[in-house]
C-alpha cells in the first residue's frame, strides 16, 4: 500500500512531481557545473599562462663561468660546456613527464651577413618532432615557446616541410636594417663555416630577439662547429604553485625527511621538476625562471580561490533554491496530511511517506542535474579554453550529499510542522 | 476607501499575514538578485583585480633614449605625466656601467631599490634588499663567479676614461668602494649576471650624475590603454622612445581575455539557472494559492484583476528582494575580493537598480504563468471542495 | 415575472446525464431549497445558476437574460452583479480579515467602502469579530462571514451550496435564522442542500433524482 500510495503521488501529481524534479536537477546541475569547473579551474589556467613561455631553464653547469670568465664566444666544442643533444629527449621521460607542455633547445653562434653585418643567429626547433622513447609523438619548439611573436611577414619556420631545413626567420629590427624580406636568401658566416638560408618570416618580439636570426639547431651547430652540443633549454612545465615545503626542497633537498622527499619528489612543484630534469641530463642546471613560475603560481592560486569562491555562492543558492521549493510543496500538501492523521496514520509512517517520495524526486532531479551540470560543465570548457573540462569523480558524492542534505533540510522542518497541527483544524477552514 | 487602496492593502495583507510562504519566496528572490549582483559586480572587477596580480610579471613598458646615448630623470618624469599615475605600479630606471670586482669584469646596474621592488616583483632575494647606502645586490651567477657569500665586503673598481681625438678611450683614474653584500638575486634570467647598487652610489663611483640607460615601467592597463600611453610618450617627447614588453602584455591580454570569459559564461549559468530556480519556486508559491483565484473568480472578479493582484505581489516581492539581494551581492563581492586579492570593491550604483529590474521581471514572469492558467479554470472546479 | 427560469435544461458528461431536461422557475423574492442526494445533479444545477458553468442545452434566463449563450467574461459581470454565493467550505480569503473578506467582493464590484462592510457583518451579528482573520473565528462565524460578503453588493440571487454542511446544530439555526431574515427582507434564496430540516424551513422544496426534478412543492409548514 505504502507503495502504491507513492505511485499514486507520482502519477497524479506529475505536474507538481515533475516542478520540484526540475528545481533539484537544476540546483544539482549547477552544483556539478560549478565544482567540475572549479576542479579543473587550476590546470586549464595554468595551461593558458604557458603563453608567457618557458618556466625553467636549463643550462650546462659551467657555462656560465666558463663564458665569463675568458669571454669565449662561440668556441670550440672542447673549449665551452655544452649540454648533449642526444639527451633531449630525457626530459620528456621524468616523473613528471606528463606536464612538460614544451620545450626547446638553443645554441646561438656570431655570424656575418653578406653585407658584413655582424648578427647573432640562434639555433633552436621551431615544430620539432619528436619519437618519445614511451612510444609517443610530440611537436614542440618555439613556435609554442614564443607565443608573443608577431609573424610579420612569412610564416613560421617549420622543419617538417623538406625545404624548411635551410631556412631561418629574421628579426624585426635585423630585417629593416639589412633590408631583408620574407623569400630572400642570405648568407651567413659562422666562426667555423658558412651557409646560405632562405627566410622564410620576419617577426617582432618586441624584445632583444629582434635582432637575431633564428635558424635550425643543425644549421647553428654547422656554423660554429659545435654538433650534438645545445647550450641551454627552456622547458615549459604545469606546475603547481609552490608552498613552504617546496621553497625549502629549493634550497636543498638533501634537508628534508624521507616522507617529506615523497610528497615533494611526487607533486609538481617547479623545484621538484626542475630536480628531476638535472637528473636526467648531465651536468646540467635547471633553474626556474623566476618572473614566469612565480608569477604563474600567484595568478592560479587567485583564479582557483575565486572559483572556489562562486562555487560556494552557487552551491548555497542553489541548496536555498531547493529547500525552499521543497518546504513550499510539502506545506502545500498539509490537507492531505491532515486527511492522513485523521484516518489513523501515525507521524511516522506520514514522514516516511513524504521522505520518500521526496528523495525519490530527489534521486531523478541530482542524476539529471549530473548530466546537464557536466554538460554545462564542458560547454564552459570548450568556449573558454577549448579543451574538455576533465570529469571528476569526487564531484559525484558532493553533489549526492548536496541533493540528499538539502532536500532533507527543506523537507523535515516543514513535515514536522504539519505533524504538530490537528487533523480538524487541517480539514476545516484554512 | 479608493481602489486602489484596497489593492494595496490586499497585496500588503497577503505580504504580511502569510509571514512563512512570503518569506520562502523572498528568500528564493533575495538569493537570486545576491546571485546576480555579486556575480556581475566581480564579472566587471575581474580585469581590475586580476591585472593587478599579472603585474606580478614585472615591466611592461620600457622607455629607452631615442637613439643612441643616455637619457635622465627630467625625461623619465616627463613620460610618467603621460599616464595616469593610479595605473603605474612600479617605475625603474637603470643604468649599466662596467665596474672591475677582484680584477673580473662586472656589470654593474644603478637603480632604485624601491622602483625595482615595485617593477620586478618577481625578484626573488636570499638575504635583503639594500636599504642603506654602500650595499649592493649580487646576481645569483655573480655571486658563484666571485665565490662570496651574504655580508661579504667587496672592493668595486671603476676606471675613469674620457675619449680622445682618435676616439679612443683614455685612462683617467681609478674610484673604488669597499662595498657589502646585502643579498642575493634570483631570477633565473639575465638579471643574475648583474651586480645592483643605489642609483647614487653608482653615481659617486663614476663621478657623473643624472644618466639613465633604460627605464622599467610597470603599469596596469589593456594592451590598448599601454599603447596609448606609449603612442602619446613617443609623439610628444624627443628624448625617449616608449615601447611595450610584448611578452608580457600580449600574455597578459591572452590570459585575461580567457579569464573574463571564464567569469563571465560562468555568471551567465549560474544566472541562468538560479533564475530558473526562483520562477520554479516562485510557480509553487502561486499555484499553491489556485483555490483563491478561484474564490475571486466566483467573487466576479475579471481575469486582468486577478493577474494584477498577484503580479502586485509578486513585483514587490522582487523589488524588496532585489534591493535585499543588490545589498548582500555587494556584500558578497566584496568578501571575494577581500579574500582572493586583498582589496575592495567598488560599489556600482548601477547595478542596484538592474538587480531590482531583473528581479522584478523574472518574479513577475514566473508568476504570470500560473496566474494566467489559474484564471483559465473553471471557478466551480476549485471551489468543489479539495 | 420570475427572476430565473430554466428551460430544458440538460447538462451532459460523457454518456452521464447530469441534468436531463429540467424546467424550473423561480420567481423574485422566494426561497427555494434544492434537495436530493449526492450525483442528483445539485451541485451542477447550482453551477449552472451561478454562471460558473454553462448547460449543455436548453436555456437559462436570469433576470430575462439568457445566460446560457454568454461568453465567460460576461458570465463573470453578470455573476458579480446579480449573485451572492456562499459555499460549504466557506472559502474565506485566509490572509484577509473579515471586514477585508467583505470588502473584496465589493473591490470587485464597483468600490470598497469600509463602513458598509462593517455594517453588512453588523447584520450577521459579527460587528465585535471584524478584524479577526478567519483563522480566529469558529466555522459559524466564517459562514457568516461569508454570507455578509455575498449580501454586500445587493445581489438579485443569494445562491447558498450546501450553507449548514460544515455546521454544528447551533450555528446551524443562526445561518437559517438569517436566511430567514433575509427573506423576509425580499431576498430571492436559492439554497442547495441534502439536508431536509433546511430544505423544510424554505418556503418551497424542489427535489432532484438522477438528473430530473422528482418533486416540487410548497412547504406547508412555511411562516411569511
Amino acid at each position: 500500500m505504502f507503495f502504491r500510495m507513492i505511485r499514486g503521488a507520482f502519477t497524479r501529481q506529475r505536474g507538481k512531481m515533475l516542478m520540484i524534479a526540475l528545481t533539484i536537477a537544476l540546483g544539482a546541475s549547477l552544483a556539478t557545473a560549478m565544482l567540475n569547473v572549479m576542479f579543473d579551474v587550476g590546470d586549464k589556467v595554468a595551461q593558458e599562462l604557458k603563453t608567457y613561455g618557458a618556466n625553467i631553464t636549463v643550462v650546462p653547469k659551467a657555462a656560465s663561468v666558463l663564458d665569463n670568465l675568458y669571454e669565449v664566444e662561440g668556441g670550440d666544442a672542447a673549449e665551452g660546456a655544452y649540454l648533449r643533444e642526444d639527451e633531449l629527449g630525457k626530459i620528456k621521460t621524468i616523473f613528471w613527464a606528463f606536464n612538460i607542455v614544451d620545450y626547446a633547445p638553443f645554441i646561438d653562434t656570431d655570424a656575418s651577413l653578406a653585407d658584413g653585418r655582424e648578427v647573432n643567429v640562434v639555433g633552436t626547433w621551431f615544430n620539432h618532432y619528436m619519437a618519445l622513447p614511451t612510444g609517443e609523438t610530440l611537436n614542440t619548439g618555439v613556435q609554442n615557446l614564443r607565443t608573443w611573436w608577431d609573424i610579420t611577414e612569412g610564416r613560421w619556420l617549420d622543419e617538417s616541410q623538406p625545404d624548411d631545413a635551410n631556412a631561418c626567420m629574421v628579426g624585426a629590427s635585423v630585417a629593416a636594417a639589412a633590408g631583408i624580406r620574407a623569400g630572400d636568401s642570405i648568407r651567413l658566416q659562422g666562426p667555423r663555416a658558412g651557409t646560405t638560408l632562405t627566410v622564410v618570416g620576419v617577426y617582432d618580439s618586441g624584445d632583444s630577439a629582434d635582432d637575431q636570426i633564428y635558424a635550425p639547431l643543425a644549421q647553428v651547430q654547422k656554423l660554429s662547429n659545435t654538433a650534438g652540443c645545445v647550450s641551454s633549454i627552456e622547458v615549459s612545465a604545469l606546475t603547481t604553485p609552490d608552498n613552504e615545503l617546496a621553497l625549502r626542497a629549493a634550497k636543498d633537498p638533501k634537508s628534508l625527511s624521507a616522507s617529506q622527499y615523497e610528497t615533494w619528489y611526487c607533486t609538481a612543484y617547479v623545484s621538484s621538476i626542475c630536480f628531476q630534469i638535472q637528473e636526467v641530463i648531465t651536468d646540467a642546471v635547471a633553474s626556474p625562471v623566476r618572473q614566469v613560475a612565480d608569477s604563474e603560481g600567484a595568478i592560479m592560486e587567485k583564479t582557483q580561490l575565486l572559483m572556489i569562491l562562486i562555487t560556494i555562492l552557487a552551491l548555497v543558492g542553489s541548496g536555498l533554491g531547493i529547500s525552499n521549493l521543497v518546504t513550499a510543496s510539502v506545506m502545500e500538501r498539509s490537507n492531505e496530511i491532515g486527511l492522513m492523521k485523521a484516518i489513523g496514520a501515525n507521524d511516522r509512517a506520514i514522514t516516511g511517506l513524504v521522505l520518500t517520495e521526496i528523495v525519490i524526486v530527489g534521486i531523478v532531479g541530482a542524476v539529471i542535474g549530473y548530466f546537464a551540470g557536466f554538460g554545462f560543465a564542458q560547454i564552459i570548457g570548450h568556449s573558454v579554453f577549448g579543451s574538455a573540462i576533465e570529469m571528476k569523480a569526487m564531484v559525484i558524492p558532493i553533489v549526492a550529499v548536496l541533493v540528499v542534505v538539502v532536500t532533507l533540510v527543506g523537507s523535515i522542518p516543514a513535515v514536522r510542522t504539519l505533524l504538530r497541527l490537528d487533523p480538524t483544524v487541517v480539514l476545516h477552514g484554512r | 476607501m479608493t481602489k486602489r487602496k484596497m489593492f494595496f492593502r490586499m497585496i500588503t495583507a497577503s505580504l504580511v499575514r502569510r509571514r512563512s510562504r512570503m518569506l520562502v519566496a523572498l528568500l528564493a528572490i533575495a538569493v537570486g538578485a545576491t546571485i546576480l549582483s555579486g556575480l556581475v559586480t566581480i564579472y566587471y572587477d575581474v580585469p581590475r583585480q586580476m591585472g593587478a596580480e599579472f603585474r606580478n610579471y614585472g615591466a611592461n613598458m620600457i622607455l629607452l633614449p631615442e637613439g643612441s646615448g643616455a637619457f635622465d630623470n627630467a625625461e623619465v618624469d616627463a613620460a610618467l605625466s603621460k599616464i595616469p599615475a593610479a595605473s603605474v605600479v612600479g617605475v625603474a630606471p637603470y643604468r649599466y656601467e662596467s665596474v672591475t670586482i677582484n680584477e673580473q669584469p662586472i656589470v654593474a646596474a644603478g637603480t632604485h631599490m624601491d622602483g625595482a621592488r615595485a617593477a620586478s616583483p618577481y625578484w626573488y632575494i636570499d638575504g635583503e634588499w639594500p636599504a642603506a647606502s654602500g650595499e649592493l645586490l649580487l646576481g645569483k651567477e655573480i655571486a658563484e663567479k666571485l665565490s662570496t657569500k651574504l655580508g661579504a665586503e667587496l672592493n668595486v673598481r671603476y676606471a675613469l676614461t674620457e675619449e680622445d681625438e682618435d676616439h679612443s678611450d683614455l685612462f683617467v683614474k681609478e674610484n673604488s668602494r669597499k662595498m657589502i653584500v646585502a643579498g642575493i638575486l634570483e631570477t633565473g634570467g639575465s638579471e643574475e649576471e648583474y651586480i645592483y647598487m643605489a642609483m647614487e652610489d653608482l653615481e659617486a663611483l663614476t663621478e657623473s650624475a643624472g644618466e639613465l640607460d633604460v627605464a622599467e615601467l610597470s603599469v596596469s592597463g589593456s594592451q590598448a590603454e599601454l599603447q596609448g600611453y606609449a603612442d602619446s610618450i613617443n609623439a610628444s617627447l624627443d628624448g625617449v622612445t616608449a615601447r611595450l614588453v610584448k611578452r608580457v602584455t600580449q600574455s597578459e591580454s591572452t590570459v585575461l581575455t580567457k579569464l573574463q570569459a571564464l567569469v563571465l559564461l560562468v555568471t551567465v549559468i549560474v544566472l541562468a539557472l538560479t533564475m530558473i530556480c526562483v520562477a520554479t519556486t516562485m510557480t509553487a508559491v502561486v499555484t499553491e494559492r489556485r483555490r483563491e483565484i478561484g474564490l475571486r473568480k466566483a467573487l466576479g472578479a475579471s481575469d486582468a484583476s486577478i493577474i494584477w493582484e498577484f503580479m502586485g505581489e509578486g513585483l514587490l516581492l522582487g523589488l524588496v528582494g532585489g534591493l535585499l539581494g543588490a545589498c548582500l551581492g555587494f556584500a558578497f563581492a566584496q568578501a571575494v575580493s577581500v579574500n582572493v586579492f586583498s582589496n575592495s570593491i567598488a560599489f556600482r550604483p548601477l547595478l542596484l537598480p538592474i538587480t531590482i529590474i531583473v528581479s522584478i521581471l523574472v518574479t513577475g514572469l514566473a508568476c504570470i504563468l500560473p496566474v494566467r492558467s489559474a484564471t483559465d479554470i473553471d471557478p466551480a472546479l476549485v471551489l468543489k471542495g479539495e | 415575472m420570475s427572476l430565473l427560469e430554466l428551460k430544458d435544461v440538460s447538462k451532459i458528461y460523457g454518456d452521464l446525464h447530469a441534468l436531463d431536461k429540467i424546467n424550473l422557475k423561480v420567481d423574485t423574492g422566494e426561497w427555494v431549497a434544492i434537495m436530493g442526494p449526492s450525483g442528483s445533479g445539485k451541485s451542477t444545477m447550482m453551477n449552472i445558476i451561478g454562471c460558473m458553468d454553462k448547460p449543455t442545452s436548453g436555456e437559462v434566463l436570469l433576470d430575462g437574460v439568457d445566460i446560457s449563450r454568454e461568453s465567460a467574461k460576461s458570465l463573470t459581470r453578470i455573476r458579480r452583479d446579480k449573485i451572492g454565493l456562499i459555499f460549504q467550505q466557506f472559502h474565506l480569503v485566509n490572509y484577509l480579515t473579515a471586514v477585508e473578506n467583505v470588502m473584496m467582493a465589493q473591490y470587485y464590484h464597483s468600490v470598497p467602502d469600509e463602513k458598509e462592510a462593517l455594517r453588512a457583518l453588523a447584520r450577521v451579528g459579527l460587528a465585535d469579530r471584524a478584524k479577526h482573520l478567519p483563522s480566529q473565528l469558529s466555522g459559524g462565524e466564517q459562514q457568516r462571514v461569508c454570507i455578509a460578503r455575498a449580501l454586500i453588493n445587493y445581489p438579485e440571487l443569494l445562491l447558498a451550496d450546501e450553507p449548514t454542511g460544515n455546521l454544528d446544530e447551533a450555528n446551524e439555526n443562526v445561518v437559517l435564522d438569517i436566511f430567514s431574515q433575509l427573506h423576509k427582507e425580499g431576498t430571492t434564496l436559492v439554497v442547495v442542500t441534502h439536508d431536509p430540516e433546511v430544505a423544510e424551513v424554505a418556503q418551497r422544496t424542489v427535489t432532484l433524482g438522477h438528473g430530473k426534478i422528482i418533486s416540487d412543492k410548497l412547504n406547508e409548514g412555511f411562516k411569511e
